[in-house]
């Protein structure tokens, strides 16, 4: 394979003049996001990171995790699976859609990125910064969109990839016994039935993971299997009348076996965990005119994550563990284009259901609905500005309601230069689990936590039982949970310094109020701690990303990225600055914490960069380099005060080099291979999900064999 | 796995509640006091140190307390138990000082927030609490309450830094007293380190302290 490579670094006309055009084609891009409306890219007030089929499959990704780790300005974290990190803030910030409706299936507030294939997805489209003006709860830090394929195109693609990785020996052998290797088989075609088009994506993935690892605490890569089917129904029942229907069913299931050595004592244990989830959206749209388009759309959702974990000793015992989560939703929206002026608007109401055995019992059945309207108002002023305002009205049953306005402004005094800024409140309104958890780990001295409206009745109860020994402060500052709200302020200055070099700059900060944490509210007589969800914390995130984008010659792409981010919990913070935090020297001694020792919330690395380098021919002709960095991060406050700093536990910073190359061997058949951490980073503690160096070939069938399809 | 390494810990915290007449048997060859100025450091001072499992997989030690005068800067042996030659008794995370249900002195004890040296006089409006064994302390014991906090998930307990124990000796005179480690000679183990070395290398405390002699109140 290497040998490929090298023969297209050396055959390329690397030193060809570069290419001069008149138009920017990024420009033409189609985004939804946005607007939720398609729109081309160059006319949106809100700035959009594309990723397209092409970007996925030359860079080999299998999972959303793959190709999400190597954008710009988003950070992988580990922890009930692999979260999403954007603009600083948490995985649960972050909503993740599918054609514009969220996925769901949290743990802890992560939605697994490892869960989700790439199947029927036709590309992926990022927006930085609240968007709950268009989008509701949980679009805080932004929103990830998963958008399908809408195209009438019949065509058929199969593929089939083979990798192979090996921990101890570095390189991988194939069916060797230590190895660990992973086949993904995908199958994606489409025809037309009469005025019908039909589409259907299949997926399957066996991934091994590291099934034994001493003084584990199960933070491993687990052996997964996934199997992902996608059907899209889509064509006229009507004049002026589109009918779609998708249809996409997930199921996972992870193995795991692992060992605890506890003072010689080995306990082994056996973890099975099946995920499953359907998702059901019919749309209807009607475009009576070319300015008016109404489209009704449903949606229906279930995730069932079911795990059970038995373990051989001291006795043989299994721990089961069932989430159940409904979602049903329907919602109505009209866009009206006129002059310079266009109008969203929308209404709709959703229904949420769950079941779990950590709340207080399996059948009592948890419900929240919520009935919102938004609307987005974007006029043209002149030629070079745009304003969009727009705001979206939240009514919960279970708490309170929400507002959040967004106000968008793009100035563009000609057409290399733009400046975008946009000031925007974002929300998540409190989940199932903040509001309902009843989990008691009952052994002895155990602890219980339990959901904000639960606590103060059974913990009032207790009390009255006598089983209380001490009611802490935070305990008379429980009260209904309220949503947690931030308001972000963006700014970007897009600049094409010639044809082919872009560069783009940008500035952000979040402001964040009554973040939900856990907090110990009261001590049982027999010493074990209760626990419950409070809105106490503030915090912010600031930075700046910045981008350079450069057409070298019309096969040769370089890609750089960064981001620099900032982040504090605004209490702790103050705490440093008035002296109140201690840090121990070398010497073991204590002495006032210097501010700049401070390192704002945990898992979040300063620096982040990437360097992309691209040669291609056409789409299955290339050579694909990805140079992803990622400074360190706390892992831990391991030096007893009450804030992180720099003498905490740290996660290295590291580099991770992704390679892949594509062959077109006949117009029908295309080899690709690749080798993913290249250099085999591996930090078993701290980045289980890191797979060690994979070397991988995929062979893929298509028909017809038209070299755009793919890229359309 | 969690779930056990909270019953570990809890049980670390729970044992050795009670006093113990018999004499202990102190390792000599790691247990090390040194003065420099009016600074004492004592190292590795073992404090009811883990001496095996019980029938449930629990690490547990012998339930017996070392006692540690200020005043003479000597461990004192178990068999002075019921004198006032002690001033701080030490076992697992629970420190006693000499008075009512610990023992026949005028102990008492306070935690007080800020660095060591800047602690320079006892303010004369400070309250002294004692100990109501084995209900409270006078230094309370529970993660971060007084001067450490456990982490369940990594099994590792840490000194909070900026916590001075102010302390009453048993003779009325007065010290104060900073916790440095936890753990034998003196470095916590790593987060990633197996269970058995956490287990089997704490409860040997490391402090520093400076005791006044001439009964005042300054450092």
């Amino acid at each position: 394979m290497r040998f490929y490579f090298l023969l297209y670094m050396v055959g390329a006309p690397f030193f060809s003049l570069l290419a001069q055009r008149d138009t920017l084609p990024f420009l033409d891009e189609v985004v939804i996001t946005a607007t939720r409306q398609e729109r081309r890219l160059g006319n949106v007030a809100i700035p959009v990171q594309l990723i397209q089929r092409k970007q996925i499959q030359q860079a080999g990704s299998m999972r959303l995790r793959d190709i999400l780790q190597e954008q710009s300005g988003l950070q992988l974290m580990s922890g009930f699976g692999t979260g999403l990190q954007m603009q600083g803030l948490n995985p649960e910030h972050t909503l993740i859609l599918l054609d514009g409706q969220p996925l769901i299936g949290r743990t802890s507030g992560v939605l697994d990125l490892s869960r989700i294939s790439l199947s029927g997805i036709k590309r992926i489209e990022i927006i930085k910064g609240p968007s709950s003006s268009l989008y509701g709860s949980e679009a805080m830090a932004g929103v990830i969109n998963l958008i399908t394929d809408n195209g009438v195109k019949p065509q058929a693609e199969a593929s089939l990839r083979y990798g192979v990785a090996d921990t101890k020996r570095g390189w991988g052998v194939p069916f060797s016994s230590q190895n660990l290797e992973h086949t993904e088989a995908d199958v994606h075609f489409s025809f037309k039935l009469k005025k019908w088009t039909v589409k259907q994506s299949a997926n399957y993935l066996y991934a091994d993971g590291i099934s034994y690892r001493p003084f584990s605490q199960d933070r491993i890569p687990r052996p997964i299997s996934r199997f992902t089917s996608q059907s899209v129904l889509q064509g006229p029942i009507g004049k002026k009348v589109d009918m779609r229907v998708l249809t996409r069913a997930n199921q996972d299931q992870f193995r795991q076996q692992f060992a605890v050595q506890n003072n010689g004592v080995t306990t082994a244990s056996f973890g099975r965990e099946l995920n499953s989830e359907l998702v059901f959206q019919p749309t209807i749209t009607y475009r009576p005119s070319a300015s008016l388009v109404v489209s009704t759309k449903a949606y229906i959702t279930h995730y069932v994550g079911d795990q059970q974990l038995r373990f051989l000793a001291p006795t043989d015992s299994t721990y089961k563990d069932r989430f159940e989560q409904r979602m049903y939703r329907i919602e109505n929206q009209v866009d009206i284009k006129k002059g310079t002026t266009t109008l969203v608007a929308g209404v709709g109401i959703q229904l949420e259901q769950a079941n779990s055995t950590r709340y207080d019992a399996f059948t009592s059945k948890k419900e929240n609905s919520v009935r919102y309207a938004f609307a987005q108002w974007e006029v043209k002023l002149g030629e070079k500005w745009i304003s969009v305002v727009g705001a979206r009205f939240d009514h919960h049953t279970l708490f309170s309601a929400a507002l959040t306005p967004k106000w968008a402004l793009r100035y563009q005094p000609n057409n290399r230069l733009s400046f975008k800024g946009s000031i925007g409140q974002g929300f998540k309104a409190p989940d199932f689990r903040q509001l309902f958890l009843n989990f008691t780990n009952s052994a002895a001295g155990g602890y219980s936590v339990f959901g904000a409206n639960q606590a103060i009745d059974v913990i009032t109860n207790l009390n009255r039982l006598g089983q209380i020994a001490e009611l802490k402060s935070d305990f008379s500052k429980l009260s209904q949970l309220r949503p947690e709200f931030s308001t972000g302020y963006n700014f970007e200055i897009n600049y094409s310094i010639t044809t082919s070099i872009r560069a783009q700059a940008s500035f952000f900060r979040n402001d964040i109020n009554s973040l939900i944490d856990v907090r110990q509210v009261a001590t049982r007589i027999d010493g074990s701690q209760l626990f419950s969800y409070l809105n106490v914390n503030r915090a912010f995130t600031q930075g700046g990303e910045l981008g350079v984008q450069w057409q070298l010659h019309k096969s040769w792409n370089v890609n750089f990225g960064y981001q620099y981010l900032q982040t504090a919990d605004k209490d702790e913070r103050s705490r440093v600055f008035q002296q109140k935090e201690y840090i121990r020297d070398l010497s073991g001694s204590t002495r006032v914490m210097n501010s700049t020792e401070y390192v704002g919330l945990p898992n979040r690395s300063k620096h982040q960069a990437q360097l992309k380098l691209t040669y291609e021919s056409s789409a299955d002709r290339f050579v694909h380099l990805r140079l992803l960095y990622r400074s360190r991060w706390t892992i831990a406050n391991s030096n007893g005060n009450t804030v992180h700093d720099s003498q905490d536990e740290f996660a290295q910073g590291f580099v991770q080099v992704n390679l892949s190359a594509g062959l077109p061997i006949t117009s029908y058949l295309v080899f690709q291979a690749g080798i993913d951490n290249l250099l085999n980073y591996q930090d078993l503690f701290y980045q289980p999900n890191l797979q060690p160096r994979t070397v991988f070939i995929l062979a893929r069938v298509k028909i017809p064999s038209k070299k755009t399809s793919i890229n359309q | 796995m969690r779930i056990f390494l909270l019953i570990t810990a809890t049980a670390l915290l729970c044992f050795g509640c009670t006093k113990e007449k018999k004499p202990v048997v102190i390792d000599s060859r790691n247990f090390d006091i040194q003065s420099s100025g009016n600074i004492t450091t004592v190292r590795n001072l073992p404090a009811d140190t883990i001496i095996g499992v019980n029938s449930i997989g629990q690490p547990v030690g012998s339930g017996r307390y070392s006692f540690f005068s200020l005043e003479n800067g000597q461990w004192v042996p178990n068999t002075d138990s019921a004198t006032n030659r002690w001033d701080l008794a030490f076992a697992g995370t629970t420190i006693r000082v000499n008075n009512q249900t610990s023992g026949p002195g005028l102990g008492g004890a306070f935690v007080q927030v800020g660095t060591f040296e800047s602690l320079v006089t006892i303010s004369t409006d400070s309250v002294f609490r004692i100990d109501n064994h084995p209900v409270s302390y006078a230094i309370p014991r529970g993660s971060g309450r007084a001067w450490y906090t456990y982490d369940g998930p990594t099994n590792l307990l840490t000194i909070i830094p900026g916590r001075v124990l102010v302390i009453r000796t048993a003779t009325g005179k007065f010290a104060k007293v900073e916790i440095l480690n936890y753990y034998r000679g003196g470095v916590t183990p790593s987060a990633t380190a197996p269970d058995s070395i956490k287990i089997k290398d704490q409860r040997f405390l490391h402090f520093r302290y400076t005791f006044q002699a001439n009964g005042s109140r300054q450092f």
